[in-house]
């Protein structure tokens, strides 16, 4: 038999009608449309049991109250936890994002590393944890022995709480004096509060209840204070027919949201404050029962004010309208619960003393303090009454050192701790070297200004141990990471954030078990005691971090534990006894110690005139953090175009501006200042003013943008010692 | 020549059906018998779970561990934690229950069950609206499983991923003789759009064209 | 159109945004992406391919220095009715593959992304810009994925998404409902992650239709407006601002 090709043909036609009559080619139609829509790499996030596990959020001071679901053991999703005293709920948008921080493998430390390569090269070698204390526990031995031990410094970020006094105890037990914490806007107000009125506490706005809100560059809804609670308040506020004026150089959403956005030239606050003084006092618009009962030195330090900060005078040097001075003024004093602030956008960096004395004085001509709609004293926490650390005979002398920042000294009395002068003063080798240093959960290569003398200072310190949870630019510089839990795996009291009305504790506990080879960092200080031995070993009579916590917080920790908060709710500033300490135990404008203090006046940023003939200013923006913790991804998404523009950061100019140098949008510049020079692009901007340029500040790390920091330096407050530079002089060329 | 020509045609014609035949008939057996079974990949149960043998020893029927939580969610599959009040030792002689505690229970680690009815991550089931609101019992969607000694092989489909008992033990999809023996959209509406079931055209949510998202998600 | 099942009236779920108190913070585009797994890519400058269901946009009065003002303005899918409230919304009209459709019991416009085959004639029909296209896979950085949400499923490449007034919210109150003997979904059981998480309060969603839920008083305010009034979409957002310039902005086909 010989099959011919017709037979084939007969055989296809018979295999193609019985194939049509089986499911065959339908279902394989079907399966294979179906396995379009499921790519193996797409995601098929598991559905299990919904729980909530109620927490605090600490990528920022606010402090917010936070409630984490939880799908079986993932934690799913960030939400405001209702009834919060602060946050009532509501939670902004990087506190949303703490779970891209949590479960970043790639930028997460799994392990103990010790550096292998150079410093900065991002080389490191895992270690056991024995290994690790045992390294840093060898080298404080020997600087003990050496009788050294005060050039071990530790930097901390958190300003309270148990964690911070679990360090500040080591150092001291240990013979160091030099416990850093960084410095913000609330240290200077608080120092002025301090000044004027006699007491060391918080700060506390009542916002919501008051009427007019004079600002000098305060981002209230760019992160200023606890953030959700400050943009609750100032909607309440507004329904309430308050009236905001916002004072600052560049329109900022808070500038956009009030009714009356001021420009002002950087550094030229307190004579606008002490002009705004002048006109109240002159049109004897202050209140007067207030300042004759509760106030002392008012005739003297009037006297000033009468005779040099005239509107004329003031709108000369500041450029502001004088009719603007004087309506704005009285505005103020007419509305009946009227409050001046200060704050450098989030306020994360310090004002000069002078200005927040200049506009405290403001609110104690209206005599709006410590009552409703006013600037309250709240008390610092005091829930932490240790027994004093035990001191043997080296960490006596070692203590008795001055601090490697000089804070407390003669020149700097009023500041407790100056982070900002410890590059310069390292890389000048002042004093002393610093041959072993702490940081715990802060990035200061990053955070501090001039970046190049930071990185050179951070170099020539020997021994750096990091206690971190990140890769970032300080842990690629340290010798040792000791990964700490993320927060949303560790135990840690919250306290007293920035311009709260009320004591407050809040909890975070953790969401989940550590998913790394983690150890929380107050575990670790305690077992370094312990291993160090003698009266360091003694001072720590805790097994755990969590013991020494619970015990500390003794009968509110079932509540903390369980609600999440404690709060003070009926704490009412008028009726706490001796609300001033002054010696005079008023209300002081003038005294011998504010006398001594430099009188108000320009700062003049850094930099030549004839050579940098524009101003760049550093700008808050709430889609960016600014601190320790990076932007998460969803952050850096919900970033305008006008600010990143594919990897650049973008300057904003004026119009008027860009026309002088014949710029239109998106061009490029080279954009130059006396730290240092970046290519960006510009952003024809109308709410900012000639002349000044600005960028955001949180951008540069993962290669967005630009860390403004390098392009920025220091102007030291002579009273205070803060760094409280704003901007500095500029020059632009096109790219 | 012309008669040889013929004859030539004439057998090639009678070979021609002969092979349409045959095509027919392989085509049929590979459609019918032979892709079904490539189709498929077979995995067997971690455990083999006598459901029978624990319907007899709990009050509750199914829903003893088959439950609705306190949210209204459906929990599925029970995990260790509801064994283990049992089964923190071995109870019998049963191999199987061996395994379980000396692999899962003992280990602390859940027992990876395979899902015959999981249904794809877009779909969005209630269980809650029919088994509370419509007041339905698990046979009818799930049929007899609980009067099982032992559990069948897990079928998985090598191209879409889906468990068998999705498409259907049928892959015609033509002769399906019980509720439960497929769980594709199509078999939602076998209810849903029923003339005769009333109650689950009406009273349910709705199931118009309209209402694709009271299932998806 | 049928008409709609007959258990209960039909609700209209809509949102009243108040732009005075809008603070541009951006809270509630990021409470969307966590909440509804929208994915990022290493860069995201580009507006018109970032995937963002709620968008926030800067509006100016366009005046110069120092007159300008400036608003923001959140824009999720407005869930437009069409005229008469119908259904016949510029998306749905369009979709050749009923991938995306609007319910009648609720007023949501669906998307349904395993039935979506991509043309994107949704997307050119929309005149706000609402829908977004997945032109890559979603990539989650190693170990990422384990935030993902199961109540939402994860898009695949070479689909439409959008907004969904977090439908899948409500589908979750509806089944706890069941499972507490009630149909009836009350208004604080079915609330938007945007509406949620504004640390402004300045979002406000509901029925539109229940004279009891907040929205219906506030949409009757007299600076209430809603976007493009003109092109009779007959979205279910409102949005509220005494600024007139804004109003004018907002519909800016309207003389």
């Amino acid at each position: 038999m010989k099959v011919s090709r017709r037979d084939f043909l007969s055989l296809g036609a018979g295999a193609t009608i019985g194939t049509a009559l089986t499911p065959l080619p339908w279902k394989l139609m079907d399966d294979v449309s179906i396995w379009t829509q499921n790519w193996a790499w797409t995601p098929f996030p598991e559905d299990g049991e919904v729980t909530y596990v109620t927490s605090t959020c600490t990528l920022c001071p606010g402090g917010c109250g936070i409630m984490v679901r939880k799908v079986n053991n993932r934690a799913v999703k960030i939400e405001g936890l209702k009834g919060h005293p602060l946050n009532q709920g509501g939670i902004c948008l990087l506190g949303l994002s703490g779970l891209q921080l949590l479960y970043d493998n790639k930028k997460r430390i799994k392990t103990p590393l010790k550096r292998i390569g150079k410093k900065g090269e991002e080389k490191f070698e895992p270690i056991s944890w024995e290994q690790a204390i045992s390294e840093v526990c060898d080298k404080l031995s020997n600087l003990r022995l050496k009788g050294e031990s005060h050039t071990v410094a530790g930097i901390v970020s958190s300003k309270f709480g148990v964690l911070n006094n679990l360090f500040k105890r080591f150092l001291t037990a240990y013979g160091s004096p030099n416990f850093l914490t960084p410095q913000s806007g609330s240290d200077s107000y608080s120092t002025a509060m301090f000044l004027m009125q006699g007491v060391d506490c918080n700060a506390g706005f009542d916002i919501e209840n008051s009427s007019f809100i004079l600002s000098f560059g305060a981002g209230l809804i760019e992160g200023w204070g606890s953030p959700v609670r400050i943009f609750r308040e100032r909607t309440n506020f507004n329904q309430n027919g308050g009236k905001l004026i916002q004072i600052e150089p560049r329109l900022s959403n808070t500038g956009a949201k009030a009714d009356k956005w001021l420009p002002l030239k950087p550094g030229a606050e307190t004579v606008l404050a002490l002009g705004f003084a002048h006109v109240i006092i002159k049109e004897s618009l202050y209140k007067k029962d207030f300042i004759n009962t509760y106030t002392q030195g008012f005739d003297k330090w009037k006297q000033t004010i009468i005779d040099t900060y005239t509107p004329s005078y003031v709108s000369k040097i500041t450029g502001v309208k004088e009719e603007e001075i004087i309506s704005i003024a009285m505005d103020f004093a007419k509305s009946s619960f009227p409050i001046a602030i200060c704050g450098n956008g989030k306020d994360r960096t310090p004002e000069s003393l002078s200005h927040s004395m200049a506009v405290h004085s403001l609110n104690g001509l209206v005599g709006n303090i410590n009552r409703k709609g006013g600037i309250w004293t709240v008390p610092l926490p005091d829930y932490i009454n240790w027994q004093e650390a035990l001191i043997d005979d080296i960490a006596q002398n070692g203590i008795k050192k001055e601090r490697i920042d000089s804070a407390g000294t003669k020149q700097y009395i009023y500041a407790k701790s100056l982070l900002n002068r410890l590059p310069e003063v390292v890389n000048l080798g002042k004093n002393y070297p610093i041959n072993l240093l702490f940081i715990s959960e802060d990035n200061p290569i990053y955070t501090l200004p001039n970046t190049n003398d930071v990185i050179k200072a951070f170099e020539k310190i020997p021994f750096i141990v990091n206690f971190t949870s990140y890769l970032d630019e300080t842990s690629v510089h340290s010798d040792l990471i000791l990964p700490n839990h993320t927060y949303l795996e560790r135990y840690e009291d919250v306290s007293t954030p920035p311009y709260f009305i009320k004591p407050i504790i809040s909890m975070a506990k953790p969401v989940i078990s550590p998913i790394f080879n983690t150890k929380h960092t107050g575990d670790l200080i305690i077992s370094m005691a312990k291993k160090l031995g003698g009266k360091i070993s003694e001072s720590f009579p805790w097994d755990s971090y969590n013991d020494c916590l619970k015990k500390t917080l003794n009968d509110k920790w079932q509540m903390l534990e369980e609600g999440g908060f404690w709060v003070n709710s009926t704490f009412n500033p008028s009726k706490a006894e001796n609300q001033f300490k002054t010696a005079s135990g008023k209300f002081e404008f003038l005294n011998a110690a504010i006398s001594a203090l430099s009188p108000g006046d320009i700062i003049k940023p850094e930099g030549d005139n004839s050579v940098f003939p524009l101003i760049l200013i550093a700008y808050d923006s709430i889609r960016l953090s600014s601190g320790f913790i990076e932007s998460p991804p969803f952050l850096i998404k919900a970033v305008e175009s006008t600010i990143l523009k594919q990897n650049d950061v973008v300057v904003e100019i004026n119009p008027q501006t860009a026309k002088n140098y014949s710029l239109k949008e998106g061009d490029r510049i080279i954009l130059t200042t006396p730290k240092g020079e970046a290519k960006t692009k510009v952003h024809l901007f109308d709410g900012i003013m000639p002349d000044i340029i600005a960028l955001p500040k949180g951008l540069g790390h993962s290669n967005k943008g630009l860390n403004i920091n390098n392009l920025m330096g220091q102007i030291e407050d002579p009273s205070s010692g803060f760094n409280i530079c704003s901007g500095i002089r500029a020059k632009i060329a096109k790219a | 020549m012309d008669a040889l020509d013929d004859e030539k045609k004439n057998t090639s014609k009678g070979f021609g059906i002969l092979f349409f035949i045959i095509g027919v008939i392989m085509s049929l057996i590979i459609g019918w018998i032979i892709f079904p079974k490539l189709l498929y990949s077979k995995k067997n149960q971690p455990i083999d779970f006598n459901h029978k043998l624990h319907m007899a020893s709990v009050d509750n029927g199914c829903a003893s561990c088959h439950f609705l939580r306190k949210d209204g969610s459906f929990s599925g599959s029970p995990k260790l934690s509801e064994c283990i009040g049992c089964h923190s030792q071995v109870q019998g002689q049963d191999p199987e229950e061996l395994k379980f505690v000396e692999q899962y229970v003992s280990k602390n680690r859940e027992v990876p069950w395979l899902i015959y009815s999981k249904q794809p991550a877009c779909v969005f089931f209630s269980h809650a609206a029919h088994i509370k609101g419509a007041k339905m019992d698990c046979v009818t969607c799930h049929g007899y499983i609980g009067e099982s000694t032992s559990l069948k092989v897990y079928e998985q489909n090598r191209i879409s991923g889906y468990s068998r008992d999705i498409w259907g033990k049928d892959i015609s999809g033509i002769l399906k003789k019980n509720s439960w023996d497929s769980m594709k959209m199509d078999d939602c509406a076998v209810c849903h759009e029923s003339k005769s079931n009333k109650s689950a055209r009406e009273k349910s949510v709705q199931t118009q064209k309209e209402g694709c998202f009271v299932c998806h998600k | 159109m049928s008409e709609a099942s007959n258990h209960g009236a039909s609700k209209m779920y809509g949102m009243v945004i108040d732009l005075d108190k809008c603070t541009g913070c951006g809270a509630c585009m990021v409470a969307c992406m966590a909440e509804n797994n929208v994915p990022f890519k290493e860069d995201e400058s580009d507006k018109l391919k970032s995937i963002t269901w709620l968008r926030l946009y800067k509006l100016n009065n366009g005046k110069p220095f120092p007159d300008v003002q400036i608003c923001y303005l959140p824009r999720p899918c407005m869930h437009c009715g069409g005229e008469g409230n119908h259904g016949h919304s510029p998306c749905v009209s369009v979709c050749p593959a009923t991938a995306t459709d609007y319910d009648l019991e609720t007023g949501i416009v669906s998307q349904i992304y395993t039935r979506c085959f991509g043309c994107r004639y949704c997307m050119a029909a929309c005149p706000y810009h609402a829908r977004y296209f997945n032109w890559w896979d979603p990539v989650w950085p190693e170990g990422m994925e384990r935030y993902l949400n199961p109540n939402v499923s994860v898009r695949m490449r070479g689909v439409v998404e959008k907004c969904s007034f977090c439908y899948h919210r409500y589908q979750i109150a509806k089944n706890n409902a069941y499972n507490n003997g009630s149909r009836e979904v009350l208004e604080h059981e079915y609330q938007t992650a945007c509406t949620q998480a504004c640390p402004a309060g300045s979002i406000t969603f509901g029925d539109l239709n229940n004279p009891k839920h907040e929205v219906y008083k506030l949409k009757q305010n007299k600076n209430a407006f809603r976007l493009l009034e003109k092109l009779k979409t007959n979205p279910k957002v409102y949005y509220i601002s005494k600024l007139e310039w804004v109003r004018k902005l907002g519909d800016n086909y309207r003389s």
